[in-house]
């Protein structure tokens, strides 16, 4: 192994008060079947810190967490919080909730149409009066109070569905934190709390988590934005199959080193390079309006990665969308290798030799409940229709060599999709249409909500179709992949493309600045 | 302070890691499999030793009368399977099952052809299905409504047609006795429905339309980015819904020798039961031909039994109840752990 191990280092607070231990966790292990998902591991959050927990694809974060919530048992280990020690074999959510473990998961969990008290409520209870009627006086002030001590900026009254994502995000916070305090100290773990928000709203997110801390409150940490990590964490521990790699301190450990240490030796080798010639236009896209998208011309060449930025409403996704014959066109037409392409829906744009891995996995990609294999050859049946019959042998062979071929990490081809970490889902559905050979590759949104590690797998793939001769259309909100991934990119601003600029000119200030400017009359 | 913050061994190969340990799962998967079909033969053991029943249960004459008088109920079960691994609800097998009987009862005993009777049942089914199918993906109305819907029309039209009466009489001797007779030792009627069923597994599990079916029940939104098409896919299982509804419907009156008009509706429960028990049993999770054969057997024992032993209606009913919400909560909570 190339890289080098950080060595850990002895804890030096960074004030007086951060030094007694708060969270111990101890020998925590956990199998499934012969998976060993958690072996042996342990680490420390200290009062008044915030501990991020690192890792890449299937490094076992979420087994550690839902052993902590008591949601799925764990082989063993143990869990000491303010003198108390959990088995973490029979936890139950309600003795980990009693004991002060607080848990804010990934996916809002918020109501909408409901006001900001009446979400503080469901959690703690409503006051309630005579015939349990709801003090809404009462409420109001409780909700005051929460509002003030986690300084979220919103009224009682207000609905959420009024309010900013990061605004949103901390309500949840304050909802799991609010009968939490001095005389009942509790911990929280927060998973992946800045995934689904846009830079400007994670960083007010990321004020108040630092300012929580500040005031005393112990938390923990999941994270796939290393930067935040810097920015925020006291100290890292790094999971790497399933045991701890190492516990850090941000403050003595380079970006690099810390990549290197969650990913291995494959994190190098996925950076971009280009060493393939850019052919004939393959996609040319010629004045269409379809949805939000207006007027857009553009052409992607062989071999060739294009980007598009742009913000959500842009026009970005419809684009997309229309090209793969779910969204009807307007006006405009498309060819590929020349030919006109029929745009009715995406069984005829599949036919034209279109591919499309849609922004939304769980929605729009993925087939819960049906295997690995089942998955990736859905779009593909009609190879294995040979007299009368699907071929199922060849079919699973074929599906077990794809799991290599695309980097997927599954037990079988025959262990349900569900079972797999988001990345390798992805990479499930990607592998689905890469082994269609198509001309055309449409990418929404691709990494979103993946590791580090599958993050690098997807550049690799990407670079392998597009080497193959494959146009390749990515729509990215992460301006840093743009610029890394693509050849050029395309601006969308308010559904009309202003401009296809080549990457190596750009960065992601520039790319950030394009989307944003105001349209010139 | 103490240093707490340990810093681990690097991780090695273990020999844990590889060893192919004894597999407990399998042993479990394999035993939920089987599950439904070990609990029928447990059942029928106990029927057969129990006192009250244990002359009259293994009986030939009740075995004989236990799988004729269910292979009907088997067939609207695989009709009503197609539509359930899309996701969608088909409440008019029962009544296109009557329709057809009465129908292929009338146009015997008016002297038609058999094989004639036969082609009006089919064409009869296969119209209210393709009645359904295009309510349901083209006007865009829920599959509950419509079906429950047509049910209640076809129920209409079953009475407009016999008067109430049951259609019996001068069916041929020949018809009567095919219906009622055996070969190999099975009877006649369970051929039938070995046909079917064959043909239903075959659809489902070996074409790529049965994939379709599992995919667009598993995510209809990400059906049509496969391109799928979909409204043909969905449409198609009320079709044939309606079809396979249809022969069991001619089947009904080659056992009975006759048409109840009330035949559809003592049909339907058992056999929309059965559908859904199907992700019980075989392929855990999944509705499938083979747990809807065991499902419908698994019924048939029980009920078989309990009126040998001479208890009163209300107990079978009771008794249904609860096998079918016990297997698919079983069915729930299996597919709820393995995703």
């Amino acid at each position: 192994m190339a890289h080098d191990r950080v060595e850990s280092c002895p804890p030096q607070g960074r004030s007086a008060d951060l030094g007694d231990l708060f969270l111990r966790l101890e020998g925590v292990s956990k199998s499934f079947g012969p998976t060993r998902a958690l072996q042996d591991v342990s680490f420390t959050v200290r009062r008044g810190s915030i501990h991020a927990l690192l890792g890449g694809n299937g490094s076992g974060k979420s087994t550690l967490i839902k052993a902590l919530a008591g949601v799925q048992p764990a082989d063993a280990g143990t869990a000491m919080l303010g003198g108390v020690t959990l088995d973490l074999r029979q936890l139950s959510p309600q003795t980990a909730h009693a004991a002060g473990l607080r848990f804010v998961h990934q996916n809002d969990s918020t109501f909408a149409s409901l006001s900001v008290a009446e979400n503080l409520a469901i959690g703690s209870g409503f006051a309630t009066g005579v015939a349990w009627h709801i003090v809404w006086r009462e409420q109001k002030r409780r909700a005051s109070e929460a509002i003030e001590r986690f300084g979220i900026k919103a009224k009682p009254a207000d609905l959420l569905k009024d309010l900013s994502p990061a605004t949103r995000k901390m309500i949840e916070i304050a909802r799991a934190l609010q009968d939490i305090d001095e005389e009942r100290p509790g911990v929280l773990v927060l998973d992946e709390p800045t995934a689904a928000l846009p830079t400007s709203e994670a960083n007010t997110l990321l004020d108040a988590i630092r300012r929580y801390a500040e005031q005393g409150q112990s938390i923990t940490y999941v994270t796939h934005r290393l930067e935040e990590v810097f920015a925020l964490a006291d100290e890292a521990t790094i999971l790497r199959d399933g045991r701890n790699w190492a516990t850090v301190r941000p403050g003595d450990i380079t970006h690099d080193e810390l990549v290197s240490n969650m990913m291995g030796d494959d994190w190098e080798s996925a950076k971009k390079t280009r060493d393939h010639e850019i052919g004939d236009p393959v996609l040319e896209v010629r004045d269409i309006s379809a949805g939000a998208t207006r007027h857009c011309s553009l052409a992607v060449r062989a071999g060739e990665v294009v980007g598009v930025a742009g913000l959500i409403g842009s026009g970005r996704s419809s684009l997309l969308k229309s090209l793969f014959g779910d969204l009807p066109l307007e006006s405009g037409s498309v060819t590929i290798d020349r030919l006109p392409v029929r745009h009715g829906s995406p069984r005829e744009a599949m036919h034209a030799g279109i591919a499309y891995v849609p922004e939304d996995r769980s929605t729009d990609a993925v087939f819960p409940g049906l295997s690995v294999g089942d998955n990736l050859s859905i779009a593909s049946l009609s190879r294995y229709w040979r007299h009368a019959v699907i071929q199922r042998k060849a079919e699973r062979a074929d599906s077990r060599r794809l799991l290599g071929k695309y980097l997927i990490k599954a037990p079988s081809d025959a262990s349900l999709i569900g079972t797999l970490s988001g990345g390798n889902q992805q990479k499930v559905v990607l592998a689905r249409w890469l082994r269609r050979e198509p001309r055309v590759l449409l990418l929404d949104e691709p990494t979103q909500g993946v590791d580090v590690r599958a993050r690098a797998e997807i550049y690799q793939l990407i670079a392998t179709a597009s080497r193959s001769g494959t146009a390749v259309l990515l729509v990215s909100s992460d301006f840093e992949e743009l610029v890394t991934v693509c050849d050029s990119v395309a601006v969308l601003r308010s559904g009309h493309l202003i401009a296809v600029l080549p990457a190596a000119d750009l960065d992601a200030e520039k790319l950030n600045a394009l989307v944003h400017a105001p349209l010139a009359s | 302070m103490e240093t707490t913050i340990v810093d681990q061994d690097p991780p090695q190969s273990t020999d844990g890691r590889q060893s192919p340990r004894s597999s407990p799962s399998r042993i479990i998967r394999g035993f939920e499999a089987y599950a439904l079909l070990i609990l029928t033969v447990v059942v029928g053991a106990f029927f057969s030793f129990w006192g009250p029943t244990a002359e009259t249960f293994l009986s030939a004459g009740n075995l004989r009368a236990l799988a004729s008088g269910n292979a009907v109920v088997a067939v609207v079960a695989l009709a009503a399977l197609i539509p359930l691994i899309a996701g969608e609800f088909d409440l008019s097998v029962g009544a296109i099952a009557g329709l057809s009987a009465v129908l292929a009862a009338e146009a015997i005993s008016s002297g038609l052809p058999v094989i004639l009777a036969l082609v009006i049942a089919l064409i009869a089914g296969t119209a209210v299905g393709l009645i359904n199918a295009t309510i349901c993906t083209r006007v865009g109305v829920n599959a509950v409504v419509t079906t429950l819907g047509t049910s209640i029309i076809v129920a209409g039209v079953i009475n407009k047609v016999t008067g109430g009466r049951t259609v019996s009489g001068n069916l041929p001797t020949e018809f009567l006795r095919f219906g009622s007779g055996s070969t190999l030792g099975l009877p006649n009627i369970v051929w039938a429905l070995a046909i079917i069923a064959l043909a239903v597994y075959y659809l489902v599990a070996h074409t790529p339309y049965g994939r379709y079916l599992y995919a667009y029940g598993a995510n209809p939104q990400a059906a049509r980015l496969v391109g799928i098409r979909i409204r043909l896919t969905v449409g198609m299982t009320f079709v044939l819904a309606g079809l396979i509804a249809g022969s069991a419907g001619f089947l009904q009156v080659l056992r009975a020798g006759g048409a109840d008009p009330r035949v559809g509706e003592s049909l339907l429960l058992p056999a929309i039961t059965a559908a859904f028990l199907s992700a019980a049993a075989i392929k855990p999770g999944r509705y499938n031909v083979g747990g809807t054969i065991v499902a419908v057997l698994f019924l048939a024992v029980l009920n078989s039994g309990l009126n040998l032993a001479g208890v009163p209606p209300y107990v079978n009913s009771i008794v249904n109840g609860v096998a079918l919400i016990t297997g698919v909560a079983l069915a729930v909570l299996l597919s709820r752990r393995k995703a």
